[in-house]
This record gives structure tokens, sequence and C-alpha cells, in this order.
């Protein structure tokens, strides 16, 4: 089908406006990241300004944020670790039910998904008081791990279904224990998936506060929780707290070069809330 | 067997903790003054009864309402416009995408800067072009507004992903003997694509719903509930309740009346995706 240019120019130069403003905020941070405060306070706001890495040497190092990036990384890499490898276990045991079973299982895991993270807070709250977990990295680790298992299970199970069952009808034949099944031919083919599953895993891992905020202490805080402390309370800090706050969306916006072929399938399962 | 590992940890970390607030929504349990009484139903009598309750739950509504529906008609105008441009639409999407996985707690801090009275982005913008701004985050209507661009700004990318994503699969054919028929553009959207993408839209629809009906970290960030309690919705107040009353019993309560208007909705939503379509999944 042709598309006269007539309609294209304005077409790609609305959509670049409507990008260009949701840039905007994120745009904006960078540079009061960059900024010393009284640039950072100056009326009008101003865009060209003796840029400065101060602020974000001295949030990092000297106010101790790297601790936080720290218990960040203990936390989410073991939700991930345990999460996705059960979930892929069950993930493969839904895909090979085809009966009314996997459904009712998978829409109970589904409503799982929808599931009000304050309701999990209250009690996880009350039980690491009693237990005294709370400020310690197991509860948290647990918490998390309900947050993410449903989304884990969702998605592997939609890898495990492109996977033809010939395959493993194959691999019965020639002998192969169901664990066998599992390990030798189903793993293999969706290695990808589990892959992909992993780092939306740990995006939502990264990315928790509710509970984060409730379970952590002076010791085991997050980035998020850190970062809200410190950012929303004192105007004062705002170029500091830009400073950290950049650094936190770093990653995320490497994660996102490497995810995007991936994205629709991750998100549709709630990679971003989940 | 496969499913055992999952099943227990589940077990483990879902229900014995959602069985476990249940239980405890039966108390009168003060963490700070160290009650713990058995009141059957009270705590749920008393929020049925409590205007804070209601009022919470309407402005949940309202912000939720608002923010979806915003979310919606912009992600599908950029999703259409993105479909029928013919080059730069991936580094657009990229682009474009990029508030949507940045840690909800961050995007509210940008903003935060955006809208904070004088010195943000906004005011500072608005004053130095001689007009008078309002207090976006101290004046409730306005408070409101804000807690509302803020979803929208973050999770708007989703919704034109998904739609993306949904008019691309529209069979061609059908494309072709439309504009044969000569249909314009919107006509096209909205008499051939919309309808056929009609299970997918429910599905996002749905899941937008509930993840913005319980959404907590940003306005925690932008207004904790503020100004007053022009954006405390239900989370924020049951977390209020909670971590700052310290009324864990009634906290719980209100958790679980949460619950259950949210697996009402998810209820209504999956059997009319059924009805409609089988294997909209």
């Amino acid at each position: 089908m042709r598309r006269p240019l007539r309609t294209q120019a304005p077409l790609f130069l609305a959509l670049c406006a409507f990008t260009a403003v949701t840039l905007v905020p994120v745009v904006w941070a960078v540079l009061t990241s960059f900024k010393r405060p009284v640039d950072a306070f100056a009326v009008p706001p101003e865009f060209i300004f003796p840029p400065t890495f101060a602020f974000h040497y001295e949030v990092w190092v000297e106010k101790g944020f790297w601790r936080y990036l720290i218990n960040s990384a203990i936390v989410s890499t073991s939700v991930v670790v345990i999460s996705v490898s059960i979930g892929t276990m069950a993930a493969y045991g839904l895909s090979r039910l085809r009966s009314k079973t996997a459904r009712g299982v998978l829409f109970g895991i589904l409503s799982m998904r929808m599931f009000p993270q304050i309701l999990l807070a209250i009690p996880f709250f009350v039980l690491a008081k009693m237990t005294g977990l709370i400020n310690t990295y197991p509860a948290l680790i647990f918490a998390l791990i309900a947050i993410n298992q449903p989304f884990t299970i969702w998605l592997m199970r939609s890898f495990f279904l492109d996977v033809p069952h010939e395959l493993y009808e194959a691999a019965e034949i020639d002998g192969c224990s169901a664990w066998q099944v599992f390990t030798r031919v189903a793993l293999p083919v969706v290695r990808p998936g589990v892959g992909v599953t992993a780092l939306f895993s740990l995006l939502l891992a990264y990315n928790e506060f509710l509970l984060s905020l409730v379970l952590t202490g002076p010791d085991t805080k997050t980035l998020p929780v850190a970062l809200a402390e410190y950012g929303a309370e004192d105007i004062n800090y705002w170029t500091l707290s830009a400073a950290a706050a950049v650094g936190i969306m770093l990653p995320m916006v490497i994660f996102m070069m490497f995810m995007q072929r991936h994205l629709v399938r991750g998100l549709a399962f709630g990679a971003v809330k989940g | 067997m496969f499913l055992v590992p999952s099943a227990i940890v589940l077990l483990a970390v879902m229900v014995f903790p959602l069985g476990y607030a249940i239980y405890l929504s039966l108390f009168n349990y003060d963490i700070g003054a160290g009650i713990f009484r058995f009141i059957g139903l009270d705590n749920y009598a008393t929020l049925l009864n409590e205007q804070e309750f209601w009022d919470s739950l309407w402005r949940t509504v309202v912000i939720v309402a608002s923010a979806v529906t915003l979310e919606f008609v912009t992600g599908l105008l950029v999703a259409y416009g993105l479909y029928r441009l013919t080059f730069g639409v991936k580094a657009l999407n990229t682009l474009m995408f990029m508030p949507s996985i940045i840690t909800p707690v961050v995007a509210a801090l940008f903003l935060r800067w955006i809208f904070i009275g004088r010195w943000g982005l906004l005011s500072g913008l608005l004053i130095s072009w001689g007009i008078f701004p309002p207090d976006f985050l101290g004046d409730p209507d306005w408070a409101r507004v804000t807690v509302i661009l803020a979803d929208a700004w973050q999770f708007t990318p989703f919704m034109i992903l998904v739609l993306y994503a949904g008019l691309n699969t529209v069979d061609q054919s059908q494309i072709e003997a439309a504009q044969v028929d000569g249909a314009g553009p919107w006509m096209l959207l909205f008499r051939i694509m919309v309808p056929a993408i009609r299970p997918l839209i429910l599905f996002v629809l749905a899941i937008r719903v509930m993840d913005a009906f319980r959404f907590f970290d940003q306005i925690y960030v932008l207004t904790a509930g503020g100004p007053g309690n022009a954006t405390e919705t239900v989370t924020i107040y049951t977390y209020q309740l909670a971590f700052r009353l310290l009324q864990i019993g009634k906290a719980s309560a209100l958790g679980v009346i949460t619950l259950l208007i949210t697996a009402a909705a998810i209820a209504g939503i999956i059997a009319t995706l059924y009805r409609r379509e089988r294997g909209a999944f």
C-alpha cells in the first residue's frame, strides 16, 4: 500500500512530539542530577549550566547508597534464582497437562497475580515481627517470591507451549524418564525463555516497593526504599536524590535495550507491576 | 510432580499469609497498644459504616477510571499512529516505552520534580511566562489530577505496546477489503480494527484496572495520600491503618474487603472474556 509523504510527515512529527513530552521528566531529572543546588532551584528553570558529577559521587559513595545497591542485588538475585527454578518446573508441569485442571490452576495463579499486595504486606509484617525476621533478607525474599511466582509461571508456560509435543513423545519412546524429558529435552529448547523470564523477574524484584518498605530496616533497605525516604522528604536534597534516582534508573534502561524484542510477552504477563 | 515445589512455596508464602490475614481481621489487634482481642466481624462492620472507607473507595474508583480511560484513549491513538507510520517505528517505540520500566518510586520522584510547587519544571516555566501556577501537589483537586497523570505517564506505554502488537495481528485482507469500499483511516480503526482486537482490549483493560486499583508506590511518593486525604486510595488508607496507626486487625479487614472487590471484578472480566472469545490468553 502506498503511504504518501503528505500524511506520513505530520504523523511522524506528532508521534515525535508525544515521545518528547513523555521523555521530559526523565531528561529533566538527568539534568537536575548534574546541577549544583543553585542551578536546580533557579526560576525560570535552567537548561544550560556548568555540569557537576559531585552529587553522583556524594550520594553513591559518601552517603552509602552503594550499600542499598548491594541489598537490592542480594534480594533480587535470590528471588530470581528460587522463583524461576521452581516456577519453570511448575510451568512445564502445567504445559503438559491438557485439561480443565490446568486451566483452573492457571486462573488460580492469575488471580494471585492480581492479589492486593497490601494484604500480603500486613501478615508478612506481623509474622516477621513475631519471628524477629524484620530487617533480614529472608523475610523480604519470601515475600517477593510470593509476588514473583505467578508471573514466572505464566510467562514460562507461554514458552513451554511453543515446544512441539512430538519432541516429548519421541523422548519418551526413547525411554527417558519424566525428569529426563524435562531436563534433557524441554529445558534446552526453552533456554532463551528462561533467560527472558529471569530478567523480567529481576526487574519485578528490583522495582518492588511496598513489601520492601514494610519488611526492611536500616541494614536491608533496598534502593527504592532508600530513595523514597531520602528524596521525598527534603527538597534540599534535590540534586542528591536526583543523582540517586538516575543511578537507579540506569540498569533499567540497559535492560530495556536487551529485552526490546520480548517486551510484549513479558509485559502482558505483568512484568512491570506484578 | 513438577508442580510440587511451586505449590509448597505458594502455600507457604501466599495462601498461609492470606489465611493469617483473614484470621487477624477478626481481632482488635493494635500492635502499638499491645491489644489482641477477638471481636468477630466487628472490624468489617466498623469499616462498612465508616465514611472514610467509602470516601477512599470512591476516590480510588475515580482515579482508576480516569487514569485507565486516559491511558486507553492515548494508547489506542498512538498505537494506531505507529501502525500507520512506515518508518522510524522501532526507535520511537523504544523511546516512548522508557517510562514503563522505570522503578515506580523513581518515576514518582521524576514527576514530583516536574509538578512540585515553585521549583518544579512546570511551575517554573509557568512563572517565567507570567502565569501564576496552581499548587499541583498541594491543592486537593490538582493533586488528584497529578496522580492520574502520573499513573498515565508510567503506564500508557504499556497500553501502546500491547495495542500496537494487537493491531498488527488484524487480518490484512479485511483491512484491504474495507479500503476498497472506501473506508477512511478513522472508519478503519473503529469499524474494523477495534472490533477485531476486542478480546485483547478487554484483557489489557482488565490488567490495568486491577493494577491501578492496588497501586501504591507512586501515590505514596507523590502525595502520600494528601493533601489532607485528597488522594487517599483504599490501598493508601490500608497502609496508614496498618503501619501508621498500627491497627493491624482493622487494616487486615480492609485488605480482605479489597480482595473481595478485586476478585469480583476479575471474575466478571474473565466471564466476559470467555463468553466473547475462547483462548484470549
